[in-house]
Formats: structure tokens, C-alpha cells, sequence
């Protein structure tokens, strides 16, 4: 190395060394949570499983059976289906919500957020089990129609099917869409609207060009968290779904915890977690996803 | 509106009488909860006029500007604009835009969206709108800007976006509100230069609130002062600037020394007022009774070294050095302080601090104010 070269590439490490001091922590974090596990999971979809336990190998077989059956790519597909259904009603159910609480005033606003807050601090499982007592056939909106008369049997088909799984997702992953948008139109500079206002625009023209372009970060990613938590999930379709809204999270746990075939849940999970992150990707090349990241014009 | 940018101002207009009426204020109270913002204003604006509304901080400027764009409902009262009642009508149904205080550039949207914003939301047709945003840009020199954001300009440049994208709209009347607090001295000077050029070249309304009284001074056509919510004078600038109604005024707008006495002598106009055993003579505007108590206002400038009808005796306090003047503070023997600028030409001779000095004033220079 000459020493002009030597010296450059000293400078060039200086240059990033207290760079990498600050992020070191982060980079350990990704590591331990992230990088290894997906790593072992990886390996483990090319292992062998026996009736002696799952076995280390580097076998192709988890692969074949998955896509040799028609069943599991459509059950994956339902389940995307599912998914994106529950991101897009949380959206519309959120996004009135937090336009809502961004316009309250004084008072008004800690007191919402925590009603807001407050079924979230019981159990995930538990608040999809309370749409049992609800939509089930001795539940409270049909003993309500049975007394109003409205009907003279219980209604069958409020719950254990599709339906019921978009219901339980949205009511429990709804305020990760609520919050992130909430925040970016928190953000927003009232001015900016009364500029709108000023130039001309009519209250849903300013809507349109102002409120909804600067929301868009909190959009994408209040979308791109509650698709990730729905898509993954198995405990509400196995509450609420019944035989016909099960998701791929209910294979993927049952080689887990029924059928103890570690290698292919593993198999499973690989499959699902590319297919999900091709999903993101180009709906991020859709609206442009550094733009909904930074929020900003780089 | 595409006119080439020239460096000699237009004419200035002539307003008078016969001019209509752009804007008129008639009794607007506003108060917010329990705190009065506007009391009783009104006032009538010139088509053309560059009107100017000036007072320190919190008086209620802003609140008159944004109940004039539909930003702010009076309490009571009404606005008029172009003879309108514009009561009831909502900022995007006004004939006026306005410039922020913060500007409020859509972050979203580059330079040319920006300007386009207004001519877009009426849904104008789009040669129509490249055409006069295009022309716009080049009103104020920003041609080749379009694609940038308003994150990679300079102050001065977002400020000349701001000018556009309201201006695009050919307002009736345009709205400022203190559009250059945040700009340096420098640029200060220059968008005055353009902000006047523009007004002379559209010939709209334009209705600008400062604090900055050499702003207003230079700027505007007329100037209605505020004080706490109250007109407390309006006029043009020479008249705010030699015929201060109050001492509010005459201490708010320019460099004003100001003694409390008794009016000892009345020749007409011409008084001599005792104050702390010092004999001053000013003219008086209205007529004042012998005994009444005033106060006589003498401008920093109109004091000099020279022979004049007052003459003021004591020593060099301090003196400084402002570039064309010099501003020499003396103390009286009883230790009241009088301050005057000297130009830097009739200076040589001014004593050093600590010196026995003469200030000198002529009657025509000195005003009386009664109460
Ligand atoms: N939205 C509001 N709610 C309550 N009080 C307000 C509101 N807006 C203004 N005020 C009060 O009204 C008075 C006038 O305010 P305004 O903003 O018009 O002052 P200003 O002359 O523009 O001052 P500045 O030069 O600081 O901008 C102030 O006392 C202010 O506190
Ligand atoms: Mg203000």
C-alpha cells in the first residue's frame, strides 16, 4: 500500500469510525434479534425431519412438498388476501379516527387516546375471545335480534368464518394504523391548511392536496405494521375462524406444535416471509417507500 | 402580468378621494375568550394603496389582517371588500390571498406546484396555468426554480414563492403578514425594493403588517398605527412621522425626545413651554391655553450644534458613531437626557464625553402635544 493510498484510507476510516461506535448497539440488536434467528430458520427448512426428531441435512424435500400441493400456495394466498382486507378497513376505519383526535382540542385529546389505549392493555387473546360471547350463537347480538324479533332462529353465520377473522384483526391491529397517522397529522401545520384555504381550496380540495400527501408516512407505515402483524397471525382464525378462515399462521404453528415437523414449519415460514416481503417491497416501489420513511424529498 | 422585470419603479398612483374603496373596516371588535383584540377599528383602504398596519407586539395586527382574509370571525362589526359584506364568507371564497408569517410552503409540492396550487384547485385550464405561473416566476426573478423544493431554497427565495403563489391569483387584495421578519437586513432592504416594485406594478391592494416602523415608513402609501388593540393614528408616513397625534406615536415611529411641561407663552402657533426650569419653544397644532400641561416632542435629528430658537446646555454623556450620523447623548444639569443625531459632516467640532456641549432646535422643528 503507498502511502498516499494508506493515508486516504486511514482518513476514510476516521470518517466513519465514530459512525460505527454510535450505531454498534443497533448493529448487535439486529444481530441477536433478528439476523440469527431468521438464520436458523433458513437452516432449518433444508433439514430432515424423522420420527427421532428433526435432524440436521441439507435436503430440498420441505420445498417440494409445499409447492406440490396446490393447497398451501392458496391457503398463502387467502391469507394475503386476508391481510391486506384487514389493512385496508383498519385504514378507513382509522384514518377518520385520527384526522378526529388530531382536530380535538385541550382536554379532549389525552382523554381519547386513552380510551383508545385502554383495550390494549388486556391480552391480545383475550380480546379476540371476546367476540365469542358476541357473535356466537347464544352471543349478545343474537339474543338482541331474537328479542327485538327480528329473527326466530340465532343467526349461524356471524361467526367462524372469514368475516369474523377481518373483524377480530381490525379490532385488535387497528390502532397500529391509528397511531402512526395520528402522529403525522399531529405534525401537520395548520397554517399549511390555512394556506390551502387562502389559495382557493375548498375544505376536501385541501383534504386531498394537503392532508392526505402529508400523511402518507404515517400511512405506509401504520399499513405496512398492521399487514405484517395480521398476515402472521394464528390465534384469531383459530378462535374465529373456523375450518373456513384458517390462515397459513395456523399450518405454520401446527408443524410446530401438533405435528412436530420443526424442519417443515421452517420450510413455511421461509416461503411465507419472502413472499410477505415482496409483498411490501413493491408496494413500497408503488408510493415510493424511502418517501414514506423519511417523509420527506431526498 | 408577464410584464419584464425593469429596474425603474412605475410611477407611484394617485390616491385620493376619488379612488374606490378596496377594503373597509367598519367597527370590528374581536375578542378571544375574555382578551379584546380589536376594539372599534375602522378604516377604509384605497384600491392600490400599500397599506400598512404597524404597532408592537400582540396590539392586534395580526388578528385585523386574518379577520380581513376570513381566518378570524369579528365579534361585531363588518369588512367590506370591494363593497362586498364578505361576513360569512370563508377564506377560499375571498378576493384576497395572503403571504404568512411563516410562509407556509407546501412541503409536498415543488416551487412550480406551489405557485400552481391556487390556479389548480379552481381548475384552470392547464395551458392557461403553465402560462401564468410561468409568468409569475419571472415576477419575482425565479425563473429555473421550478422543480426545486422548497426545502433546497433560501429564505429569500421561499419568500419570493410565497410572493408568487399568492399573486398567481391576481388578488384584489394581498395579505402580509410581516412576510420578512425572518430574513437578514440585507434582503430586508432588497424585497422592500420588490415587494414595491410589484405592488406598483400590479396595482392591487396590498395590506402589510409590521412592527418594523422604517418598513412601514418606506414602504407605504398610508399607515394606520396600533396600539392594544386600537387605531391610534393613520396616515401617511410624513404625517405619522411630523404630526404625532400621541406620545405613543411620536416614541414608537422614529427617535423622539419628549419633555412634560406647562405651556408659559402662546404667540398663535408658536408656544414656549417651561420644563424643569428649561424654556422650550414648538409650534402647537391645536390651540393650547396658557398653564395647560403638554408635551413637546423634538426628533433625535432635529437637534443640532448650530443657532436656533432652544438652545440646551450640558455635557457629552456618550456619543456613537451610526455611519451618516453621530448620536450624541447630553445630560442636563439635572440629569435628564437629551439625545440628538448630528450628520457625520457637522460633527467635527463635537466635544469629547465629559465636555459642557450646546443642542440647539428651532420652534418650526418641536411639537406640542396636548395630554
Ligand atoms: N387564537 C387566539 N386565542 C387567544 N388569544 C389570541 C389569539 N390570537 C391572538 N390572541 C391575542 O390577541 C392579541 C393580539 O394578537 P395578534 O396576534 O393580533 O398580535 P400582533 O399585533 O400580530 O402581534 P405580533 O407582532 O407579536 O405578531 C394578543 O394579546 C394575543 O395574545
Ligand atoms: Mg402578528
Amino acid at each position: 500500500m503507498s502511502l498516499a493510498v494508506r493515508s486516504a484510507f486511514r482518513q476514510r476510516l476516521a470518517a466513519s469510525g465514530p459512525g460505527w461506535a454510535l450505531a454498534s448497539p443497533a448493529v448487535v440488536w439486529l444481530i441477536v434479534f433478528s439476523v440469527l434467528p431468521i438464520g436458523l430458520m433458513v437452516a432449518m427448512s433444508f433439514w430432515k425431519s424423522t420420527i427421532y426428531g428433526t435432524r440436521p441435512d441439507f435436503i430440498f424435500d420441505n420445498y417440494r412438498r409445499i409447492f406440490a400441493n396446490s393447497l398451501y400456495v392458496n391457503q398463502l394466498l387467502s391469507t394475503l388476501r386476508i391481510a391486506v382486507s384487514a389493512t385496508i378497513i383498519s385504514l378507513l376505519v382509522s384514518y377518520p379516527i385520527a384526522l378526529m383526535l388530531s382536530r380535538l382540542k385541550g382536554a379532549f385529546r389525552p382523554g381519547f387516546l386513552l380510551l383508545l389505549f385502554i383495550p390494549f392493555w388486556s391480552s391480545y387473546v383475550v380480546r379476540t375471545f371476546v367476540w365469542l360471547p358476541i357473535l356466537g350463537r347464544n352471543g349478545a347480538i343474537n339474543q338482541f335480534l331474537l328479542w327485538l324479533g327480528v329473527v326466530d332462529q340465532p343467526l349461524d353465520f356471524l361467526l367462524y368464518n372469514e368475516g369474523a377473522v377481518l373483524l377480530g384483526l381490525v379490532y385488535v391491529f387497528t390502532l397500529f394504523m391509528t397511531l402512526p397517522i395520528y402522529v403525522t397529522l399531529d405534525k401537520l401545520d395548520p397554517a399549511l391548511l390555512e394556506a390551502a384555504n387562502d389559495l382557493g381550496a375548498r375544505p376536501l380540495q385541501a383534504f386531498a392536496r394537503v392532508i392526505v400527501p402529508l400523511s402518507l408516512p404515517g400511512v405506509m407505515s401504520g399499513s405496512i405494521m398492521v399487514f405484517l402483524l395480521a398476515v402472521g397471525v394464528y390465534v384469531t382464525p383459530q378462535l374465529l375462524g373456523g375450518p373456513s378462515g384458517l390462515m397459513f399462521g395456523n399450518i405454520i404453528a401446527a408443524q410446530f406444535l401438533s405435528d412436530n415437523n420443526w424442519a417443515f414449519g421452517s420450510a413455511l415460514a421461509v416461503v411465507m416471509m419472502v413472499v410477505v416481503l415482496s409483498v411490501i417491497l413493491s408496494a413500497g416501489r408503488l408510493v415510493g417507500l424511502q418517501q414514506a420513511f423519511s417523509g420527506g424529498h431526498g | 402580468m408577464a410584464n419584464p422585470p425593469t429596474k425603474e419603479m412605475p410611477a407611484a398612483i394617485q390616491l385620493d378621494t376619488a379612488t374606490p374603496i378596496s377594503v373597509s373596516v367598519r367597527n370590528v371588535y374581536k375578542t378571544f375568550d375574555t382578551t379584546p383584540a380589536l376594539k372599534d377599528i375602522a378604516l377604509d383602504i384605497r384600491r392600490g394603496e400599500f397599506f400598512s398596519l404597524l404597532g408592537p407586539s400582540g396590539c392586534g395586527k395580526t388578528t385585523l389582517l386574518r379577520s380581513i382574509g376570513g381566518f378570524e370571525t369579528p365579534t361585531s362589526g363588518t369588512i367590506l371588500i370591494d363593497g362586498k359584506d364578505v361576513g360569512g364568507i370563508p377564506p377560499y371564497g375571498r378576493p384576497t390571498n395572503m403571504i404568512f408569517q411563516q410562509l407556509a410552503l407546501f412541503p409536498h409540492l415543488d416551487v412550480y406546484e406551489n405557485v400552481a396550487f391556487g390556479l389548480r384547485v379552481q381548475k384552470k385550464p392547464k395551458e392557461q396555468i403553465d402560462g401564468r405561473v410561468k409568468g409569475a416566476l419571472a415576477l419575482v426573478r425565479l425563473e429555473g426554480y421550478e422543480r426545486r423544493m422548497p426545502s433546497q431554497l433560501s429564505g429569500g427565495q421561499r419568500q419570493r414563492v410565497a410572493m408568487a403563489r399568492a399573486l398567481v391569483n391576481e388578488p384584489s387584495v394581498l395579505l402580509l403578514d410581516e412576510p420578512l421578519g425572518s430574513l437578514d437586513l440585507q434582503l430586508r432592504l432588497q424585497m422592500h425594493e420588490e415587494l414595491r416594485r410589484l405592488q406598483r406594478t400590479l396595482g392591487n391592494t396590498f395590506v402589510f403588517v409590521t412592527h418594523d416602523q422604517g418598513e412601514a415608513m418606506s414602504m407605504s402609501d398610508r399607515i394606520a398605527v396600533m396600539n392594544g388593540g386600537v387605531i391610534v393614528q393613520l396616515g401617511t408616513p410624513e404625517d405619522i412621522y411630523e404630526r404625532p397625534q400621541s406620545r405613543f406615536v411620536a416614541q414608537f415611529v422614529g427617535h423622539t425626545n419628549l419633555f412634560d411641561g406647562k405651556v408659559i407663552r402662546i404667540e398663535g402657533s408658536r408656544v414656549t413651554v417651561e420644563s424643569d426650569g428649561i424654556s422650550l419653544a414648538a409650534t402647537t397644532p391645536t390651540p393650547v391655553e396658557l398653564g395647560q400641561a403638554v408635551t413637546v416632542v423634538v426628533r433625535y435629528e432635529r437637534l443640532g450644534l448650530g443657532a436656533g430658537d432652544t438652545t440646551l446646555r450640558g455635557n457629552v454623556a456618550e456619543r456613537m458613531f451610526l455611519g451618516g450620523t453621530v448620536r450624541v447623548v447630553m445630560a442636563l444639569s439635572g440629569g435628564r437626557l437629551v439625545t440628538a443625531d448630528i450628520a457625520s459632516t457637522a460633527a467635527t467640532g463635537l466635544p469629547a464625553i465629559g465636555e459642557p456641549v450646546a443642542l440647539t432646535f428651532n420652534a418650526s422643528d418641536s411639537r406640542v402635544l396636548v395630554a
